[in-house]
């Protein structure tokens, strides 16, 4: 009797482990992600006296810069997302043909993902700016003649969509790494037998690479596109230490911008909640469509 | 015998195409940064000149002449391929000054005397000699000017190791639930990765701010490395996860078989084996906290990270670009040498779980 109670007692013990295992992981969610995001939430229905109100959600969207702030992280992320998960999977697959020299060459591409932000925001200022080494080094290749330069970031008419070339070549150069890392050890992870049995039967490198490897690597790569995604859309710091403040308005940049720069101005708490709230949404919904579209959902069914 | 050397030449030939390619490759990426590299070794008086000079330079040669107030003191500039005149003086201590801050270079009082006896006592109208640069001056003046470096230096390996502890205590427990067990709610563990990354990191670290002040931890390294735990952990969860299904369990059946407990079990045979995949882990994170700005900036006033102290000096160097460049590189270099270790645990720490 005592024998199979403590048994009774020890399987619900094994059967609770699990859930004690992740009880401080809950627990610290709640205190350090849910407590301010619902301070966020109410913050964003409620006006400067704590009354509830729509009013600032109005206020971003008849928010001059708001149309334009999407429209700029939209391009970005299409672009940079792409670029990135092509660069990330050709260097990869580059990586993962252990040639003589790969691990070194892995450790080099890693640089970028390395640096701080503020390296390579100092990186980048020093080296577009007039006088920069970018243009520097175009004088000693013979690009630019004496005393030409090429206004990078500036000049006479600002070019919307050349700094928003450089924001996205920038980016790409800087997380190309972290996308990577995450494709080669999926790579790495595939049984080679299979693709082996794909070169036996006659195929060549880009059969073998669209009709075996792909397919197989298809979690991985759901895996880093959905991170980038959700922090591609999140994209301000690099523009804002290139460019300032509102030359390319993002979204997240907004919300910086009502909080730091300017927050003296009664509406600026609530606007910078609104932005919050709108990012939020637009991050959960994309990524929810990209799982979607993508087959996650899917294969956690058949699972 | 002649097709196997056509093989042999093929062959090699095809690997030099095959490095040149690569270096060509790792150029193109890391060219940015070796002129940031670069410019952390030019003197202050190099690093504003147009065109940019492509290394920095070794020495500094001077010419020295009679000048209207005293000597007049030029230096080679590399840009122009000329002496240009950078003083007018009697004044040692002045000519010191400006050699050892503007011009990164070595000198004392007594050498710069020297040279002006040896002008005095020579019949020509100017006199040329050379000074090796003190290279590592920009490096050396970013920690003494910058007035908190050495402190944020300190309080930012502070704020990574409690961030490490943190998010490897709470996250590695998780993971191993994660990797072991089967239990309701796994997949909202899987995607609460994601899940906290969707909301903006600045967004939540400013009503943080009124929560940790009213904790006391407003300013302090405990408070930020709570923040910087939130990320940290939800990344820290997957790659332990990843980890320990790396790990077979049978091993720790197998040491159940010969009596001993599952915790026992666990210590004993499971950890050591994830142990250098654990250390990645934690490397990871520190990363992830060392490099942090934007959080740091919000989050501290009298007690700054170091991050924060480099961002300062970057936004404040107007003249003083090349010392920016210093602290940047100060900062990435432990950042660098974690990468190293790194690289080799790539596999173990990606390899296991997937949205």
């Amino acid at each position: 009797m005592v024998a199979t109670r403590s048994r009774s007692l020890r399987k619900m013990w094994g059967q609770a482990t699990p859930y004690l295992l992740i009880l401080p992981v809950v627990i610290y969610y709640a205190i350090f992600w849910v407590r301010p995001v619902i301070a966020v939430i109410i913050g964003s229905f409620t006006d400067a006296s704590g009354v509830f109100t729509l009013q600032n959600f109005v206020m971003v969207f008849s928010d001059e810069n708001f149309w334009p702030a999407l429209n700029n992280t939209a391009i970005i992320v299409l672009f940079s997302v792409t670029i990135e998960f092509i660069g990330a999977l050709f260097l990869a697959l580059l990586i993962n043909r252990k040639f003589f020299g790969s691990s070194i060459f892995l450790f080099l591409t890693l640089i970028p993902m390395a640096l701080p932000a503020v390296a390579t925001g100092a990186m980048w200022i020093t080296g577009l700016t007039a006088h920069g080494w970018i243009n520097s080094l175009l004088y000693y290749l013979g690009v630019l003649a004496e005393g030409e330069k090429i206004y990078w970031l500036g000049g006479m008419e600002p070019n919307p969509t050349k700094l928003l070339a450089l924001v996205i070549i920038i980016d790409a150069w800087q997380v190309i790494p972290s996308m990577m890392i995450i494709i080669l050890a999926g790579l790495q992870n595939l049984p080679k037998a299979a693709k082996e049995a794909g070169y036996v039967f006659g195929g060549n490198f880009m059969t073998v690479l669209r009709k075996i490897t792909m397919p197989m690597l298809r979690p991985t790569i759901q895996t880093a596109v959905i991170l980038r995604l959700i922090s591609a859309i999140q994209i301000w710091l690099i523009i804002v230490l290139l460019l300032g403040f509102g030359r390319i308005p993002v979204l997240v940049e907004r919300i910086v911008y009502y909080h730091e720069e300017v927050p003296g101005l009664n509406i600026s708490y609530q606007m910078a909640a609104g932005y919050t709230i709108v990012v939020s949404t637009i991050v959960s919904l994309t990524a929810l469509v990209y799982l979607r579209v993508s087959g996650a959902f899917k294969k956690e069914e058949t699972a | 015998m002649n097709r196997k050397v056509n093989k042999k030449i093929i062959k090699a030939a095809k690997d030099t195409v095959f490095y040149l390619f690569l270096t060509t490759l790792i150029a193109g990426m890391l060219l940015p940064v070796y002129f940031i590299v670069s410019l952390s070794f030019l003197s202050t008086r190099e690093a504003y000149r147009y065109p940019l000079p492509l290394i920095p330079a070794l020495k500094t040669d001077f010419e020295l002449t009679y000048g209207e107030n005293g000597y007049m003191l030029s230096v080679w500039d590399r840009t122009d391929k000329e002496y240009q005149t950078v003083l007018d003086t009697n004044e040692v201590e002045k000519m010191e000054v400006y050699i050892k801050s503007r011009l990164g270079t070595k000198i004392t009082q007594e050498e710069i005397q020297a040279e002006i006896a040896r002008l005095e006592n020579s019949d020509q109208e100017s006199i040329f000699f050379t000074k090796p640069r003190s290279l590592l001056y920009n490096y050396d003046t970013f920690f003494k000017v910058t007035r908190d470096a050495v402190p944020a230096l300190i309080r930012s390996i502070e704020i990574a190791a409690l961030t490490i502890l943190i998010s490897l205590s709470i996250g590695g427990l998780a993971g191993y639930a994660f990797a072991r067990y089967i239990f309701k709610g796994k997949d909202a563990l899987r995607f609460s990765v994601l899940f906290v990354r969707m909301f903006p990191g600045v967004a939540i670290a400013l009503p943080m701010v009124f929560i940790l002040a009213r904790a006391n931890l407003y300013d302090e390294p405990l408070g930020l490395s709570l923040i910087y735990s939130v990320g940290a952990i939800g990344l820290t969860i997957w790659i332990t996860a990843s980890i320990f299904m790396g790990i077979p369990e049978s091993l720790e059946e197998a040491a159940r078989v010969f009596g001993a407990s599952k915790f026992k079990a666990f210590m004993r045979i499971t950890l050591p084996l994830a142990l250098p995949g654990l250390a990645a882990s934690a490397m990871y994170t520190f990363l992830g906290a060392w490099n942090e700005t934007v959080a740091a900036i919000i989050l501290t006033q009298f007690k700054p990270t170091f991050s924060v102290v480099v961002y300062q000096t970057l936004l404040g160097a107007q003249g003083q670009i090349n010392l920016a460049a210093a602290g940047g590189i100060a900062m990435a270099l432990p950042a660098l040498i974690f990468t190293f270790f790194l690289r080799r645990y790539i596999n173990q720490m990606w390899g296991g779980v997937t949205v």
